[in-house]
């Protein structure tokens, strides 16, 4: 009973997917199928706790960092399914970055937070540095705000300016997919704003699925919406259909405000 | 009636409350009386001798001063602060970023809080057993070993408790990044709780620094200034130990003198650690295992 | 529209080389090698103690040497009764003083102090925790023992030691040098321990729990007594194992007013404040380098094991205590 779309060549793949927090628990996501176009926002939408963000962080195996998870199934990326155990978890973050709900800048000056993820592929050559580092936080927008002040520390910025900053750190690595985790929740209305038309400029670039709480985000941002509910996915298609003419009752219910 | 009950819940909470006023009272007394007497004490010795001579045998003019033992402590606590630091704050490390949710790492965190108050002077005499006796000598480096063995919970405890501390979500920023293990280790989450790790190691060095019992069958006592480790050792600790408990006046007036130094450097120690980290306190890390013991730590 | 402002510049990294792998392992290996010693020293202390104290333990057994009075080094016969009895016994006097006090100065920080006031007294009582322990019994041999001994004993001795049924408690020379001294001593040196701890307990307890007990006309005491100590229950019990534990394994503070008595008497003057006895700690401070012949020395290795036993199982208990209480709420 779920609806999705094919979408032609996707970066990634997600088949059959099965996960667990804990293996002798119900599982937390149940049979997700679901591809992830490139070059396009993909927006994650559904109720609180109906795994969302547990999908999203399947997509760089970041609960691989805690104990007792399972996966079952493939998330193709690139031909390869990324849940197989041979997987270099490191080069698999480095090709997949992500940005969490909470501004996390490292405790160190604006440019070592930048150059954090290069450092970590081997670039020390200083002019590289510099010059990389310099475009990824023209290509965040925030140049004009720090340009002059990359020795400061990076806690010195304000929320919205920090939010800004991770997002350089994550894209000064070039990656081929970016993950947003509700990455607005903890923001202003007008670095909101920054926030959203920075998304729309990264698409050009790499594709992005983004988490939200907030429908109308989806809507203004995403190219595709997945909506989900209760560890599985009900609906996936083009923004437009989910909002104007969804196929399922529950994704009606749920745009609509009838929820419940 | 009911007046009279609640007048007299009122007055049983004011006396309460007057109680606790002097009992407050009663530790700044103490402390005051005994900040009072070390330096009405000891302050008639402090002169530049006291620093840089060694003692006069009991009987022969003059008094000398107690050079070996600020050289010793200086020697033995630094040695035991280069042992037990690293090995404690690995062991934090440990216990904060690779053992979380084992069993091992459950049981090494539950035994380090129950070891983190045993007994000093049993410390003591096993390093007696494997580092005195062997050598038939007491020696400085036994000593430091002592205290070593007695800062090493204490450090660990303090290590693994800041690295809690540091939310989830700047380590995963980092692991998001593609960055090994260590690397998020050194570069982010210690560097986050850097000030608080540091705090907790001052405290350790600084509890390390004024207990004597471990070092009595280790490190033990000596007239002159050595630099050999391999041979006894005097501290401040154990000379005020024994000449506070000699049969000389002067004796006496040099280890109220020794006190004065000894307290002084410890509080010094403190008010830095208070300065580094708002609220940090010489109490902290029993704080943390005085909460632990509550409870068994599953990580 | 935000321009994008040379964005060529982000060009593909091609350098996937990540040094990092073996310093991963290695990283690994090293903290795990630390954390391992920590069981590795313990069990070694034990191991070592147990050697050393085996000849003694092979000629007094363990029921004879904790129950037997007599500490005779001429004719090398042991009896641990009296030091294990003094640790236990001084203990016990401490906390009893200390954590009244300490109750009464967390109460006093928490809730009493004037704003200016509390960062003050906050201060001056971590300061009296930092004081090393050999300050403390230093003054107490040159100033607390001759205070006691002329002013604050002889009140005792003609007014309570002649008090029916109690009276035992009051009974010897009164020279400073005593039970109580050390006892004072010793609940000295943990109370900034204890206040401290109960005070970070009672900051755990949030404001609206609190104000929730006024909003009922609860007088401060209640709300105190009725709402934020079982609130943090827990954190006391912990604070006064901790106290304790310390109490008992402390050398230096008590040596020096201790006495080291090994004849007592009776066991009615062994429970008299203004009798002295030993401890364990006093015992092996005192007579370890001294110790003439191999079963003197290895009974001195006994009775620090023992010591570490009690210690280590009070820590131990308390822990398992809780733990089953804690699994008794969940299920």
């Amino acid at each position: 009973m779920s609806s999705v779309i094919a979408i032609e060549s996707p970066k990634i793949d997600i088949r059959n997917l099965n996960f667990y927090y804990n293996k002798s628990l119900e599982p937390a996501l149940e049979n997700i199928n679901m591809p992830i176009p490139d070059k396009r926002v993909t927006a994650l939408i559904g109720p609180s706790g109906c795994g969302k963000t547990t999908l999203l962080r399947c997509l760089n195996r970041m609960h691989d960092l805690y104990p007792g998870i399972k996966y079952e199934g493939e998330i193709i990326f690139d031909n390869t399914n990324i849940l197989s155990k041979s997987t270099d978890l490191i080069v698999l973050r480095s090709r997949i970055g992500m940005v969490f709900q909470k501004p996390t800048p490292f405790p160190m000056s604006i440019f070592e937070n930048v150059a954090f993820g290069l450092r970590l592929m081997g670039i020390n050559n200083k002019t590289e540095l510099k010059d990389r580092v310099e475009a990824a936080i023209k290509m965040a927008a925030l140049w004009d705000e720090v340009g002059n002040r990359l020795n400061e520390n990076a806690f010195s910025l304000s929320g919205g300016q920090q939010q800004r900053l991770v997002i350089a750190r994550a894209i000064a690595v070039n990656p081929e997919v970016l993950l947003f985790d509700e990455p607005t929740s903890a923001l202003d209305p007008i670095s909101t704003a920054k926030i959203e038309e920075l998304i729309i400029e990264l698409k050009k670039r790499m594709a992005i699925v983004i988490v939200t709480h907030n429908m109308q985000q989806a809507a203004r941002i995403g190219d595709y919406t997945a909506f989900m509910y209760l560890g599985k996915l009900i609906e996936f298609d083009k923004t437009e259909t989910i909002f104007t003419n969804p196929k399922e009752k529950l994704t009606e219910d749920y745009i609509t405000g009838r929820f419940g | 009636m009911e007046n009279v009950r609640i007048k007299s819940r009122v007055l049983k909470s004011n006396v309460i409350m007057i109680l606790s006023t002097l009992a407050a009272l009663y530790g700044i007394v103490f402390l005051g009386w005994i900040l009072v007497s070390i330096i009405y004490h000891g302050y008639e010795y402090l002169n530049l001798d006291f620093f840089t001579k060694d003692p006069v045998p009991p009987g022969m003019p003059g008094v000398g001063g107690l050079r070996m033992a600020f050289i010793g402590q200086f020697i033995i606590t630094t040695i035991a602060a280069f042992i037990g630091t690293p090995i404690g704050i690995m062991a934090g490390i440990f216990l904060a970023e690779y053992g979380r949710g084992t069993w091992w790492a459950m049981f090494i965190r539950n035994l380090a809080d129950i070891v983190i108050s045993m007994p000093a002077i049993v410390i003591g005499a096993a390093v007696y057993v494997v580092l005195v006796a062997p050598l038939q000598s007491f020696n400085g480096l036994s000593g430091s070993v002592a205290l070593s063995i007695l800062s090493l919970p204490y450090i660990t405890v303090a290590t693994d408790e800041m690295l809690k501390l540091v939310p989830k979500e700047m380590r995963e920023a980092a692991y998001a990044l593609g960055a090994y293990k260590h690397y998020v280790i050194k570069k982010v989450t210690m560097r986050v709780a850097k000030t608080g790790i540091l705090t907790g190691v001052i405290l350790g060095l600084a509890r390390m620094a004024g207990e004597a019992a471990p070092l009595l069958f280790t490190s033990f006592n000596n007239d002159h200034t050595t630099f050999n480790l391999l041979k006894p050792m005097a501290t401040l600790t154990i000379t005020i130990f024994i000449y506070a408990t000699g049969p000389y006046h002067e004796w006496h007036e040099q280890a109220w003198a020794a006190g004065f130094v000894l307290t002084l450097g410890v509080l010094v120690a403190v008010i830095i650690a208070k300065y580094l980290v708002h609220g940090g306190s010489f109490t902290a890390p029993f704080m943390y295992v005085a909460r632990r013991i509550t409870k068994i730590n599953k990580g | 529209m935000i321009e994008l402002k040379d964005s060529g510049a982000i060009s593909p990294v091609s350098s996937m080389k990540r040094n990092g792998k073996v310093g991963n392992t290695l990283f690994k290996i090293a903290a795990f090698t630390a954390a391992a010693l920590i069981p590795l020293v313990v069990i070694t202390i034990f191991v070592v103690l147990f050697i050393e104290a085996y000849p003694a333990i092979k000629v007094f057994g363990v029921w004879h040497f904790i129950t037997s009075k007599s500490w005779d080094a001429v004719n090398n016969h042991f009896g641990a009764f009296t030091p294990l009895f003094g640790s236990i016994y001084v203990t016990i006097w401490a906390f009893i003083f200390a954590a009244p006090i300490s109750i009464g100065v967390a109460i006093f920080i928490t809730e009493l102090a004037p704003h200016w006031l509390k960062p003050i007294v906050t201060t001056a009582i971590e300061l009296l925790a930092a004081i090393p322990t050999v300050i403390y019994g230093m003054w107490g041999l040159f100033v607390l023992a001759p205070f006691m001994q002329n002013h604050v004993e002889p009140w005792i001795l003609n007014h309570l030691a002649t008090l029916p049924i109690i009276g035992f408690l009051f009974n010897g020379p009164g020279i400073g040098i005593d039970t109580f001294t050390t006892a004072v001593i010793l609940s000295i040196m943990i109370t900034p321990f204890m206040s401290s701890l109960i005070k970070d307990a009672f900051s755990l307890v949030p404001e609206v729990v609190k104000e929730s007990a006024y909003g009922l006309g609860a007088t401060r005491w209640e709300a105190i007594r009725k709402v934020v100590m079982p609130y943090v229950s827990s954190g006391i019990f912990g604070a006064g194992i901790f106290a304790i534990g310390r109490a008992l394994g402390e050398t230096m503070a008590v040596s020096f007013v201790n006495g080291n008595n090994h004849n007592p008497g009776s066991f009615l003057d062994m429970l008299s404040l203004l009798n002295s006895v030993t401890t364990i700690t006093v015992t092996l401070a005192d007579e370890f380098t001294e110790a003439e012949s191999h079963l003197y020395l290895s009974a001195l290795f006994y009775i620090a094991l023992i010591l570490l036993v009690i210690s280590f199982s009070t820590l131990a208990v308390a822990k398992f205590i809780v733990w089953r209480l804690e699994r008794r709420w969940k299920t």
